[in-house]
Order: structure tokens, then C-alpha cells, then sequence
């Protein structure tokens, strides 16, 4: 018996000793985005008891790889609405994995909106206001996306895309602050002059002209020679009247 | 006369081998060899995907496999050492001889980890080589696909951020540092199981129990802020209380999430779940020694 009281006594000790511990402890791994934030509510419903299940027990990262696999099957078959439940599902699992928020984006503003767009079953009106809401799904799951991860190159330059490309009309002012993070947050110098590009088609937007300018001047400087880049600097230099003896040949 | 040592790790030894010997005839290894072979069917699959989705699902799978084997053995095998001692009457010779029971204990405990550790090497030696063989094979595709896309020779800076997207989704260290992660929960899962089997008088309970623990241990993290965070009703606030001091807090031990991803474990990381997981297994051996001293048989 006075064994037992020891043992009781021990683990109770063990247990209050360890709280601060275990504290610190995932503090430090959330710190360094190493451990996620517990699964909430929502979270339980969207993916099931059994998967809830699972992604408590220690197996979120397989729960994420199995709903992304139903997502793209639900792909093939062509129901988007499940296809962007199962999507929103993943993201939430593994918030951190920024291929799962492009892949959801991607879906919903490139696949499902031209699937809505191109599919003759409804009137045509009908058919361009899908066509636009699913495009702005995608911009709202890169925007959501880039809350956990601000520095991702490849968050950036998708919504930077969709803003470019799939917008109608194009947004060029945030097309372009997007193609601009992607490269300062270490993506290649392409998307630098992207940024240049979208600003320099800005409507009266002088400061906007002048930035896109220095970027692809510098280019230029550089050795840069596209015929693109260089229709978009003659386009420039007439736009802030750069003297003759300055401009680009 | 031979002299008699109260602790004596050839002792333990001896009994860890022991065990060792009495889980590897579970059919343990019918076990491994079945997941390797998922494992490397797992490798062919899902072709369709980009080069790092088809990376990151096999990882899920490998390390989800590696998870089921680490805590399958640590919750059923250990829960079948105790009774299946008794059973075999193996225990009573052992315990008859000079052995403190400490011994016994300690002999149980790294018999299991020895399997367990020698289990997941073998698994990581098996995913390490798919994935390597894996990576060079959708690297492979991914250029060409680059090469076909711009229609020539790709530019070198888009070749090298291609190739490092692959390469941080393909065979790193971190990875490895994954698997000991999954060791030192399965380590913990052991010590608490052993405690349990000393106070279980059936091994369904000791299972049961076992797995409650598994489950309620991964929420711990929600109870334990619950609990510090304070100014709730009395009850919740102190159901949160006893939860979080009966419990481990295993989701602590998750970073295969982060590792599955291409993020890299810091040292200090590394140290911090080695240093909590070590506490967990000595203080569940100092109570279960004390239960099991006791304990009739």
C-alpha cells in the first residue's frame, strides 16, 4: 500500500512538474513552425470523425495527402464545389504547404472557371458571373494562403497571376506589388520584370511608371535585350517624357 | 560464492535480449516486410501529380506507415510482455533468481525500444532509397518539362529554383530527424504501456488504456492551455487540470508534419523533444517499479 502512495504521489509530481515543461516546449516548436496549432472545431466537421480522428493522433500530414487525393478525384470528375471543400480541407490541415494553397487556387480560378465559362448548359450571363466568382475563390485562397506564409515566391507570383491574367478587368496595380514580393522574397528576376510590366500599363500612375522604369532600365543596363521588355521601356520613356538622348535604341 | 549486484547492466542486457528474441517470433518482421512493400508501391503512384506532390504523398505514406508500426508495437506488443510472462511461467523463473524487478522492468522497456528503433531503421533505410531513386526520376521529368515549355535550353536560374523545389521535397537529413521523433513518442507510448500493464489484470485493459492515453495525449496541448489560460467555470477548469496532469502531451513529438513539408528540425528542437521525451520514460519507470514491486503474482 505505501508503495502505491509513492507511485500516486510520483506521477502526480511528474505531472505537474512536466506542464511548464511541455509549455516551453511547444512554444519553442511553434516558434520555429514546427508544430501546428490544434485542429478547431471547424476543422473536426469539414474532415470526419475518423479523420479527426487520425490527424490528432499524430497523422495530420497523411490526413492532408488522403484529402487532396479525393479533391483531385473529385477533379476528375468535375464537381467543383467538393472539389473546393476537400481543398479547403487540406489547406487547413497543413495551413504551412504552400503547393496545396496553389493547387486549391489553381483549381477553382483556372479549371472551375472555365469550365463554368465554356459549358453551354446555362445562359451566357450566368456562365461570366461563375466565371468571375470562381476566379475571385482563387484570389481569396492565395490571399488566405499568404496569411500563414507572407514570404512564399510561389503564393505570390499565382495571385499575381490571376490578378494579371484572369482578372477581367486585369488589376494591375496588385498584379504587379505581387510579382514585385515574389522576387524580393528570393523568386528569380523574371518576376521582377513582370512587376515592371503590369505598372507600366497602369492608367495616370506616374510614381507607379517611374519604379517599373528603373526596373527594367536596370535590366537593360544589364544586358537584358526582350523584345517585350523593350517595347514596354519605349512605352515608358514616352509616358515620362525621358529626353531622347536617354532612351533605349 | 558469486557476488551479487544489486544493478547490473549485464543483467539487463541479458533480459533485453531476451525480449528482443520474444518479439521478433511476433512476426514482427512479416510486419516490416509488408510496409516496405507498400512503401515502395507507394513510390509508383499518383503519377499524374507535379514533381513535389508526388515527393510529399509518398513521404505521407512512409512516415504514416512508420507511425503505425513505432506505436502499434509500443501499445500492443508491450501490453502482451507481462501477461504472456506469467503465461509462459517465464516470469517466475526470472523473478525467482536474484533479479530485482527494476531489472526486469528496464530488460522490457529497452527490449521493446531495441525493436522499435531497429524497426524504424529499417524503414528509413527503405524510404531514404525510394525516395532517392523517386527524386531523380520526377527531377528528371520536371526539367524536361521546363525544357518543353519554354520551348529551348531553360535559363539557369529557373533550371536551379526548379531543381531546389524538388530536391527540398526529396531525401534530406531532416527527415531522418522525423523518424527519431517518431522513436522518442513511441518511447514514451512504451513506458506509459509498461505502467499500465503493471496495474492491468488483463491485457484488452492494458490496450484499451493504452490507447486512450494515445488519444487524449494528442489534445493534452488543448487542455493544458485551457488550463493556464484560466478564468473558465470551476469544473472545466478543473477537468482540464486533472487531463493535463494524468496525461503526456504527445503532439509535442508532431514535427513529422513540419518534416514532411522540407522544413528543417533545429538542434535545439531536437534537444527540447529529446529532453521532455526522456523525463516522460524515467518518471512512468520510477511509478511503474513502484507498482510492479509490489504486485502479486
Amino acid at each position: 500500500m505505501k508503495r502505491k502512495l509513492q507511485a500516486l504521489i510520483v506521477f502526480l509530481l511528474l505531472g505537474i512538474v512536466k506542464l511548464p515543461l511541455e509549455q516551453h516546449t511547444v512554444t519553442a516548436l511553434r516558434n520555429h513552425e514546427m508544430l501546428y496549432q490544434p485542429l478547431d472545431y471547424q476543422a473536426r466537421d469539414a474532415v470526419g470523425q475518423i479523420g479527426f480522428a487520425a490527424a490528432l493522433g499524430g497523422l495530420r500530414s497523411l490526413v492532408a495527402s488522403v484529402t487532396y487525393l479525393m479533391g483531385f478525384t473529385a477533379f476528375e470528375e468535375v464537381n467543383w464545389p467538393r472539389v473546393d471543400f476537400l481543398y479547403n480541407i487540406t489547406t487547413q490541415l497543413q495551413p504551412r504547404f504552400d503547393v496545396y494553397w496553389k493547387d486549391a487556387a489553381e483549381h477553382m480560378a483556372y479549371d472551375a472557371a472555365s469550365a463554368y465559362r465554356y459549358t453551354d448548359s446555362r445562359p451566357r450571363l450566368y456562365r461570366e458571373q461563375l466565371y468571375r466568382q470562381y476566379v475571385q475563390r482563387g484570389i481569396d485562397i492565395l490571399n488566405d494562403g499568404l496569411r500563414y506564409l507572407p514570404r512564399s515566391v510561389r503564393l505570390h507570383s499565382t495571385v499575381a497571376d490571376l490578378y494579371s491574367r484572369r482578372l477581367e478587368p486585369p488589376n494591375h496595380e496588385l498584379a504587379g506589388q505581387h510579382y514585385l514580393l515574389a522576387y524580393q522574397n528570393g523568386g528569380l528576376p523574371v518576376n521582377a520584370r513582370l512587376a515592371a510590366y503590369e505598372w507600366a500599363q497602369l492608367d495616370n500612375a506616374p510614381a507607379r511608371w517611374r519604379e517599373a522604369y528603373q526596373i527594367l532600365k536596370s535590366g537593360y543596363d544589364r544586358g537584358l535585350r526582350m523584345p517585350g521588355m523593350i517595347n514596354f521601356l519605349h512605352l515608358l520613356e514616352t509616358r515620362l517624357n525621358v529626353p531622347p538622348m536617354q532612351r533605349v535604341r | 560464492m558469486t557476488s551479487y549486484h544489486r544493478f547490473s547492466p549485464a543483467r539487463i542486457w541479458a533480459l533485453t535480449m531476451s525480449t528482443v528474441t520474444q518479439l521478433v517470433r511476433m512476426r514482427i518482421l512479416v510486419f516490416l516486410l509488408v510496409i516496405s512493400v507498400v512503401v515502395a508501391a507507394a513510390s509508383f503512384a499518383f503519377p499524374a501529380f507535379n514533381a513535389e506532390q508526388q515527393l510529399k504523398v509518398l513521404k505521407d505514406v512512409c512516415f504514416g506507415l512508420e507511425q503505425l508500426f513505432a506505436y502499434v508495437i509500443a501499445m500492443v506488443a508491450t501490453a502482451l510482455l507481462l501477461p504472456k510472462d506469467v503465461e509462459d511461467r517465464t516470469l517466475y523463473t526470472i523473478l525467482a533468481k536474484p533479479v530485482p524487478r527494476v531489472d526486469y522492468l528496464l530488460g522490457k522497456l529497452f527490449g521493446v525500444l531495441i525493436v522499435i528503433a531497429g524497426g524504424l531503421i529499417l524503414l528509413d533505410v527503405v524510404l531514404s532509397g525510394v525516395l532517392w531513386i523517386k527524386q531523380g526520376v520526377v527531377l528528371a521529368d520536371a526539367l524536361a518539362g521546363l525544357h518543353q515549355q519554354l520551348g529551348g535550353t531553360p535559363p539557369p536560374e529557373a533550371v536551379a529554383a526548379t531543381t531546389a523545389d524538388v530536391m527540398k521535397q526529396g531525401l534530406t537529413w531532416t527527415l531522418h530527424m522525423g523518424v527519431l521523433a517518431i522513436f522518442l513518442k513511441a518511447a514514451v507510448l512504451t513506458s506509459l504501456t509498461l505502467l499500465i500493464s503493471c496495474i492491468a489484470t488483463s491485457t484488452l485493459f492494458t490496450v484499451i488504456t493504452s490507447f486512450c492515453f494515445f488519444i487524449v495525449g494528442h489534445g493534452e496541448t488543448l487542455f493544458r492551455e485551457y488550463f493556464f489560460k484560466g478564468g473558465t467555470a470551476w469544473w472545466q477548469y478543473a477537468a482540464a487540470a486533472v487531463l493535463s496532469v494524468f496525461c503526456p502531451d504527445l503532439s509535442l513529438f508532431d514535427v513529422v508534419d513540419a518534416v514532411t513539408e522540407g522544413k528543417a528540425v533545429a538542434v535545439s528542437d531536437m534537444l527540447h523533444m529529446t529532453g521532455i521525451g526522456s523525463l516522460y520514460v524515467a518518471g512512468y519507470m520510477a511509478v511503474a517499479y513502484l507498482l510492479f514491486v509490489e504486485k502479486e503474482l
